[in-house]
């Protein structure tokens, strides 16, 4: 047991150190890097405030539209698709087929997809073949599996259309599985780089491919990748702490079945 | 008779993207594969001529090779970690925080995380080098650039590993573990003998998902080394990408990306293989 201790806090040392030195660089003040000494303690903004012209703030817009979008699409779809399939619909094989199969590595039949649909360096490239997820389909039909179905069915009796029902009854008893899905789908579209940056041009760049960029031309930046890194985490981790203990037993309900 | 009849309808919407965006694409990768294709200028077709220049192709060859190594070091030491880490917090006040930091990586986004390990371990001004001397030879040696990108991997996907072992491990029900220590057995005895054997379904399935995330890895590998030095990172989808939308050679991507949806099919159909003797065996 003391072994497997002992890993567990080495692995805790791994995974905390880039991060808390990540967070550390960001405030670093830039005269402590001029010097070349960063054992000196300081706290500034000024990385931030360096920030202003460097077009973060548009891929940051750009960014919450596209993730914001294709979100809100794959929760009103992926509700659909998973009351259908609960009461029959043959889609389930499909779903969990689509479930291994990233998008990422169909970029060139996609390319010549988005190509043949004009979407090529639009908005729509970075929101329409996102607007269903099949793994929020799976999350949402866990969820359904769940929920008492006489309620559906006393529904049925009072006469509601499926439409009314799947809004009215089944969507307020889901929503924190729906919540949860939504995270989850927001951080998985947040996080797209080859994507983004093969289908769209700079005027559309998200977050992820403006810090990749970054990375690239501004290396020797450190306050400045930092901060940058930082502000582009930002909307994940507040999404996260507020929602941790909905996201991670939505996420072990999932697996648990 | 009556209306819920029509709800497969509710299906259509989410039914029509998957269609568009990945079975459509999945299908006519085929046809694609038979083109000349720089990406912007109309496609000329070619025949067999792409899928017969990445049969003799040594860098399609050797990216194959370093994908199945890349599998090889980081799928046992994901499974291990996972297992280790999740047995070793179960019950203890600290098991919500080391959840909480393991999953952190998954948080900082992934330009965010590059930009993490850049800062720390670039061997010319990162602060391992500033503060002890070290400089790690990831940028210039091919082995080790092939453990960073394992290492990056494994920082980034751990806490999710943790996380379903640990769901798990709360799914074995007490009186079990119970029962074992009143017929004497002690606690190693009870990890090794009751514990481990019920974790097997778990492990199977984060065995499948590490593999598709190995064959993923060419996100870590655009992020980190962009398949450097002399290719020695590069791994199947990176060459894939690489091709098609660095040196614009479309078709051939095309070509390359039918081969890696054979490579995919293949593991997935052993993977099946496996699942189905595992309960065959399991059943005797």
């Amino acid at each position: 047991m003391l072994a497997m201790r002992l890993v567990t806090a080495a692995v805790c040392v791994f995974v905390a150190l880039p991060l808390a030195w990540l967070v550390y660089a960001a405030f670093l003040p830039a005269e402590a890097l001029l010097r070349a000494n960063i054992a000196t303690f300081g706290f500034s903004l000024e990385n931030f405030a360096g920030l202003a012209g460097s077009g973060l703030w548009r891929a940051m817009g750009v960014s919450f539209v596209a993730s914001g979008l294709a979100v809100l699409g794959q929760v009103v779809f992926g509700l659909g698709a998973a009351y259908a399939i609960r009461n029959g619909a043959r889609l389930l094989g499909l779903v969990l087929v689509l479930l291994a199969l990233p998008t990422e590595l169909l970029l060139v039949p996609l390319y010549r997809q988005l190509q043949t649909l004009s979407l090529i360096d639009t908005l729509g490239a970075l929101v329409v073949p996102f607007l269903a997820s099949p793994l929020v389909v799976f999350l949402l039909l866990q969820a359904l599996r769940r929920l008492p179905w006489e309620l559906v069915e006393a529904a049925r009796l009072d006469g509601a259309g499926e439409v009314t029902i799947v809004a009215r009854v089944v969507a307020p008893i889901l929503r924190p599985e729906m919540l949860a899905a939504s995270v989850l789908a927001f951080a998985a579209h947040w996080n797209l780089v080859l994507y983004p940056r093969v289908m769209t041009s700079e005027a559309l760049w998200t977050v992820q491919v403006f810090l990749t960029e970054l990375l690239r031309t501004r290396p020797f930046e450190w306050g400045l990748l930092g901060a940058a890194a930082l502000v582009a985490s930002s909307p994940i981790l507040v999404l996260y702490i507020v929602f941790e203990k909905r996201i991670v037993a939505t996420f072990e309900a999932g697996f648990r079945s | 008779m009556r209306s819920h009849r029509h709800a497969w309808l509710l299906a259509t919407p989410a039914a029509l993207v998957f269609v568009a965006f990945s079975l459509v694409p999945l299908v006519s990768v085929v046809r694609f594969a038979t083109w000349r294709w720089s990406g912007t200028a109309e496609p000329v077709p070619v025949g067999a001529a792409n899928l017969l220049r990445a049969l003799g192709d040594q860098a399609m060859w050797q990216s194959l090779g370093t994908t199945v190594l890349f599998a090889a070091l980081a799928l046992p030491a994901f499974l291990t970690l996972s297992l280790v880490v999740a047995l070793a917090i179960e019950g203890l006040r600290v098991e919500r925080f080391v959840k909480a930091l393991l999953f952190a990586p998954g948080l900082v986004t992934v330009g965010g995380s590059a930009i993490a390990w850049y800062l720390l371990y670039n061997p010319d001004f990162g602060l391992m080098v500033e503060l002890t001397g070290l400089r790690l030879p990831w940028t210039t040696q091919s082995g080790a650039a092939l453990v960073y990108v394992v290492l990056f991997t494994l920082w980034q996907q751990t806490g999710y590993g943790v996380l379903v072992v640990s769901a798990a491990l709360r799914g074995i029900p007490r009186e079990v573990k119970e029962a074992a220590r009143i017929d004497g057995a002690n606690e190693r005895e009870v990890r090794r003998l009751v514990v481990l054997p019920l974790l097997k379904p778990t492990l199977t399935f984060l065995t499948i998902v590490g593999t598709v995330l190995a064959l993923q890895s060419y996100t870590a590998v655009f992020l980190l080394t962009r398949g450097g030095p002399f290719g020695s990172t590069r791994v199947i989808g990176y060459y894939v990408y690489e091709t098609a939308f660095e040196r614009f050679q479309l078709g051939y991507g095309a070509a390359l990306t039918l081969f890696v949806l054979l490579v995919t099919l293949v593991v997935a159909l052993m993977q099946a293989r496996l699942l189905v003797g595992r309960t065959a065996r399991g059943a005797t």
